[in-house]
């Protein structure tokens, strides 16, 4: 052994034992090795000489590299060199009269020299190389090793260079044009002829071979010349291999693939129609019954459903009569062994049934009426999605207590469900009485018939009964033919023993909830419907996710009928008086772990019924405080004892009280404001007392986050509820919210002023103006902090928190100005902040990198303008405004900020930020005139070197213009102009 | 490079290949299982690393050695001679690059040439991260190849041993081949409950899809 090979032995080490040091070493050495003038010579000897695999595959891996990169610099003697020696070991010749044994190697040193013969193809054929492929065809006849070598080498080719499944150069796709023309003229009849001898002369004594060779020839068929297998030898030799008994399964398979890649060919409609109508197809479709597990069983599938799409695409693009009778009638004779193949077979994924099956049923839709053989086939695409949709028995407990397998098996089913219920909708247009009847006898025999797969069989029944009422309009709902009426009543009547699953429990419920419309206009069925929901099928299912997914589809249901609900208020209220004590009566040692949303649903749904104003009002404020009074009593006595608690009591405490404050907010949404404040106040009095209870939350528990934000929410319910009359209760709130002036609090509380401006506008001037200055002095002080932090540490929760802050600072500033709001900015109190205030918008207007809070901005300003200064030249309102608008604002914002390239025009949100520039302007000259125009174009204009025949052409375009569109145009192509005078050189900061 | 301290072991162990392009977290991948912590830095691999992971069953320990190896071509080494005498493999893509999955064909192809018939793993890594590009519905590829797919995600660890359960049945030629313990991987990045997020996500797609047209209210804003 030479230090080459020893070199490389060393780098292919996989037993560990070898040194690192040592292997780095060699590696390096095999490197160098390749940037040996004579690298290709020695390879060639190594591999003449050499029985070390690895050191045969590094070898032509050096070949091969060294061909790809170095071909245009090597000698003509040398690259003559190569090819002759390459091809003597392809095709067992010797080389210099000795025999080299690389074809003896294992299958991937064999592969690996396939790849450099086709690494000098790629390079040679045909110019330089014309006879590649007519040399090798004479050693076929050496035998199975050098036939096996051959199909290795076209493997290769095409894997390389031809098959588009691989991303492909521009440059390998013309390549491999070139090799591909060049074949089909020179030899590609030859060869398809040497696989027809091989296949004839090997099919007994050497099956292997034979599907190799045609597996080989399936890559190819797709463009080659058709004629070479469609003819009296080819064709009949395929399907004789497919239907003789005893044969090998691989090459019966490998035949039938090759039929599939004749069917799929590209071709005319009408050509190919003719080439579909002559194989006989039916010959094989026994074979699909004989044993489903097989390879040739799934061969013959594709071979089937491959056939079926070629005939239905040929069927939807001939023209002549004659042809369309020819397709229908090959398609109505395919079509039964598809269906079986479909229901019974494991599927070859290449092939989508839906997509096959939509686009059969899509040609069904000029038809009409349907002849009885199509109806036949609609049937049983119906029965092929419900087989579809079925879930496998195996996973039932694992959907029913929702492990981590569960989960996944959901999920795939509920896309996988997705194409297929678009195709029953589909099936359901062409042919809507045989659908609805489908599904009348499946959820029949499903309840029936018990069999094992009875849940699986319920569950499907009844999603496929969901489909139908999610493709139905809400007007045919109402309407409801009396089949649709059979089916609900159905639906409602019955008791499937499954019940206690969870999958069907679920169905079960949306099913009701997808055909409220049709309750809606069929009340008797009322009663049926809240049973369903009220007892163990729904809210009072014994698994947590059905009762959960049945509260809230039950609020769902009770605010579409709610007007209807009023005689069963009563009855309901009893049904959920156990879920109701488990929030008014919760005890200390109360551990049932439940999320803190749960029951929301439930009170909401509560509230809505007796929020009604058809409900007495005696009646109503008995259900109302028969409520309310337990919950603020629990929170009353919590708030009495916190002192007492221990951390962990007063952690389960805590989350008591946050279940109570979301129960009771569910509950005032019921409520409307018209009915607790006008009509009845006795109503909004009680929610006035349980406003005051919880605000006491934030007094004894000032630090508690989660009970801080239901509070707010809580708050932000009460304003919408009892409007106006929450006003006394804000001080206190706030002063409470107040307390805390964390960044993420901070949010909370302006979001509520918004909400609270937005409302009542001008209303709330002076609860704002007592807060102004304390917000105003916090939120400053804390988003400096933000301009301060830049850099990657930026990326921090906390910097994030104060980024929203700043957010939603600007929206509350912007509200306060488009709210009439802005006095409030120039009392006594809060007149200090006013100059950091314009600094922070004029900054922000003209750099912040979120162009909609730039747009905010300048919207502020613009209604500052108007605000504060009036149109005739008397005192000034704000002293010192009017100068900075013009001197500052101006120039920075609507002309500097502008004229920066990355002010982008192609961006619609920007286009939009430029339109209120120019409005601002407008609003500017209206407000100032002359003081205004006469700064901007004598300061301004000059500094971004604008001529003066330009300046003048603004000023009569701000004038005279009164078309907004046409200003911000005009003003958009001068500022284009501007920016192309100075070629980006323009510095004013 | 070499393996350190690597003896031979005296229970089944395999050799198994792991490809991709550059960047989709082979590397990351591998470190998952104890060897070694996972690094938010980007180190591209040169040529290869051999990780010996074991793994309990409940017929043996069995041991993997995974040559995790380079996903760009110029750092070279022995390439696809890496691969000979592999005895099953993975393949991975990152969901968050779409021209990682395009390229997944290639390496099969390159694979197949040195490794006829082993089984093979699909990997679709970083699934935690919010902006997919390749969605599960998309990735056809193993279907046509008779390769398992896995949706994997490194940083939470996210079906770490899925595709070494699927190997080790297939390789012990028993589906009812399981792991009596989990292994000891490093603590998960990021915690994000994959199954909670798309429950969560199905029931928003399910409220959606509600006909009862009324607004859902909430209105404060």
């Amino acid at each position: 052994m030479d230090d080459v090979e020893k070199a490389i032995l060393i780098s292919f080490d996989e037993s560990g034992a070898i040194d690192s040091e040592l292997k780095s070493q060699a590696v390096n050495f095999c490197q160098k090795i390749k940037e040996n003038p004579s690298i290709c010579s020695l390879c060639i000897e190594k591999l003449c000489f050499c029985k070390l695999v690895q050191v045969q595959f590094w070898c032509l891996q050096a070949l091969q590299e060294v061909i790809r990169v170095k071909y245009g610099s090597m000698s003509l003697e040398e690259k003559n060199f190569i090819r002759k020696s390459i091809f003597s070991m392809a095709c067992l010749e010797c080389i210099d009269d000795k025999m080299c044994a690389v074809l003896e190697s294992p299958a991937f040193i064999k592969n690996k020299l396939s790849q450099v013969l086709v690494t000098l193809i790629y390079f040679e054929y045909p110019l330089i190389w014309s006879s590649v492929f007519v040399d090798f065809l004479p050693h076929l006849s050496k035998g199975v090793v050098v036939i096996d070598m051959f199909s290795r080498i076209l493997n290769a080719l095409d894997d390389e260079l031809v098959s588009m499944d691989y991303p492909r150069t521009p440059e390998e796709v013309a390549v491999a044009g070139r090799v591909k023309d060049a074949m089909r003229n020179q030899c590609v009849p030859q060869i398809v002829r040497a696989w027809y001898d091989i296949v004839s002369m090997y099919r007994n004594s050497d099956p292997e071979i034979c599907a190799t060779v045609l597996d080989c020839m399936r890559r190819y068929v797709s463009w080659i010349d058709i004629g070479l297998i469609v003819n009296d030898a080819f064709i009949p030799l395929l399907f004789e291999l497919i239907l003789v008994d005893g044969l090998s399964e691989q090459l019966r398979a490998a035949a039938a693939g090759c039929v599939l890649a004749v069917v799929s060919k590209r071709m005319d409609a009408q050509a190919k129609l003719s080439l579909l109508k002559n194989l006989q197809i039916s010959r094989v479709f026994g074979l699909v019954s004989d044993d489903n597990d097989s390879e040739l069983v799934s061969g013959i599938a594709a071979l089937i459903t491959g056939y079926a799409v070629e005939v239905l695409e040929c069927s939807k693009r001939v023209n002549s009569e004659d042809a369309k009778v020819v397709s229908t009638e090959l398609l109505d004779e395919v079509l039964p062994t598809v269906f079986y193949v479909m229901q019974n077979c494991e599927m070859d994924a290449a092939f989508s049934i839906v997509q096959f099956l939509s686009g059969y049923v899509a040609t069904m839709k000029t038809l009409s009426p349907l002849q009885e053989n199509k109806m036949l086939h609609i049937s049983q695409i119906l029965e092929v999605i419900r087989t579809q949709i079925r879930y496998d028995p195996m996973y039932r407990n694992n959907l029913d207590i929702l492990d981590k397998i569960g989960v996944e098996e959901e999920n795939r089913m509920l896309e996988f469900r997705k194409d297929l219920f678009v195709l029953l909708r589909n099936v359901g247009r062409v042919a809507p009485e045989v659908t609805r009847i489908f599904i009348r006898n499946s959820l029949a025999n499903a309840i029936t018939f018990s069999s094992d797969k009875n849940v699986e069989e319920v569950e499907a029944a009844l999603s496929l009964l969901y489909a139908l009422g999610e493709s139905m309009s809400d007007e045919a709902m109402k309407v409801g033919n009396g089949l649709l009426s059979e089916l609900v009543t159905n639906l409602l009547s019955t008791r499937f023993p499954c019940h206690s699953n969870r999958v069907v429990a679920l169905v079960y419920l949306e099913t009701i909830a997808r055909y409220m419309k049709f309750i809606q206009e069929n009340v008797q069925y009322i009663p049926l419907v809240l049973v369903a929901f009220l007892d163990e099928r729904g809210i009072h299912h014994p698994n947590i996710y059905v009762s959960r997914r049945a509260s809230y589809l039950f609020m769902r249901v009770v605010k579409l009928l709610k007007s209807k609900l009023v005689p069963f208020i009563e009855t309901i209220l009893q049904s959920l008086q156990d879920v109701v004590a488990r929030f008014t009566s919760m005890s200390f040692a109360s551990k049932e772990p439940i999320g803190s949303e749960d029951g929301a649903h439930i009170f909401e749904a509560i509230g809505l019924l007796i929020g009604m104003e058809d409900v007495p009002l005696e009646k109503q404020s008995d259900y109302l405080s028969s409520l309310l009074t337990p919950l603020c009593q629990q929170v009353e006595a919590t708030l009495m004892n916190s002192k007492v608690l221990n951390p962990e009591e007063s952690s389960v405490q805590i989350a008591n009280i946050q279940q109570i404050i979301v129960a009771i907010n569910a509950i005032s949404k019921g409520f409307s404001v018209r009915l607790v404040t006008s009509s009845r106040p006795a109503i909004g009095h009680m929610f006035k007392q349980t406003l005051d209870v919880l605000l006491q939350i934030l007094v004894v528990f000032p630090k508690v986050e989660p009970l801080r934000t239901k509070v707010l929410s809580f708050i932000h319910r009460m304003v919408d509820t009892l409007g106006a009359s929450v006003f006394p209760y804000l001080p206190k709130a706030f002063e409470q919210l107040l307390a805390e002036s964390e960044p993420k609090e901070m949010v909370g509380f302006l979001v509520l002023l918004n909400q609270l401006m937005c409302k009542f506008s001008t209303l709330v001037r002076d609860i704002l103006e007592e807060v102004f200055p304390t917000i105003a002095g916090r939120v400053f002080s804390a988003i400096q902090r933000v301009a301060d932090s830049s850099g990657p540490e930026a990326n921090t929760e906390e910097i994030r928190e104060l980024q929203e802050l700043q957010k939603t600072l600007y929206t509350f500033l912007h509200v306060i100005a488009t709210h009439d709001l802005s006095s409030v900015f120039l009392s006594p109190r809060s007149r200090d902040y006013l100059n950091s205030i314009m600094q922070l918008l004029l900054h922000t207007s003209c750099h912040h990198k979120d162009i909609t809070t730039r747009k905010a901005c300048v919207q502020i300003f613009v209604k500052l303008i108007k605000d504060w200064c009036a149109s005739s030249s008397g005192e000034e309102k704000v002293p010192g405004f009017k100068s900075f608008i013009i001197e500052t604002f101006a120039t920075n914002c609507c002309l500097y900020s502008v004229l920066d390239k990355s002010f982008e025009f192609g961006d619609a949100n920007t286009l939009v930020l430029f339109g209120e520039i120019v409005l601002a302007q407008k609003v500017m000259y209206e407000k100032f005139g002359d003081d205004f125009l006469v700064h901007f174009v004598s300061k301004g204009f000059p500094s971004a070197h604008c001529p003066p025949n330009l300046a003048e052409q603004y000023c009569q375009n701000l004038k005279g213009s009164s078309d907004m569109k046409a200003l911000r145009s005009y003003y958009q192509s001068l500022i284009e102009h501007l920016r192309h005078q100075q070629n980006g050189s323009l510095v004013f900061r | 490079m070499a393996l350190p301290n690597q003896q031979t072991v005296d229970y089944p162990s395999f050799k198994l290949v792991i490809v991709g392009d550059g960047g989709t977290g082979k590397t990351t991948f591998v470190k998952r299982h104890l060897t070694g912590e996972f690094e938010k830095k980007y180190e591209p691999t040169i040529g290869v690393e051999v990780h010996p992971l074991d793994f309990f069953t409940n017929c043996g320990k069995i041991r993997f050695y995974c040559w995790d190896t380079a996903g760009q071509e110029k750092f070279g080494g022995l390439r696809d001679g890496y691969y000979i005498h592999g005895q099953c493999a993975i393949i991975m893509f990152d969901v968050t690059a779409r021209l990682t999955y395009k390229n997944v064909p290639t390496w099969h192809r390159d694979l197949c040439r040195v490794c006829e018939n082993i089984p093979i793993v699909l990997c679709g890594n970083k699934v935690d991260v919010k902006n997919r590009q390749v969605k599960a519905k998309q990735v056809t590829f193993h279907r046509k190849k008779n390769l398992q797919y896995y949706e994997i995600s490194a940083k939470s660890n996210y079906n770490f041993e899925k595709p070494f359960l699927y190997l080790a049945r297939k390789l012990a030629g028993d589906p009812n081949l399981h792991f009596v313990e989990s292994p000891a991987l490093a603590p998960p990045e990021v915690h994000i409950d994959l199954a909670a997020q798309q429950q969560h996500e199905a029931e928003l797609a399910a409220a959606a899809s509600q006909p009862l047209p009324d607004d859902d209210d909430d209105a404060f804003e």
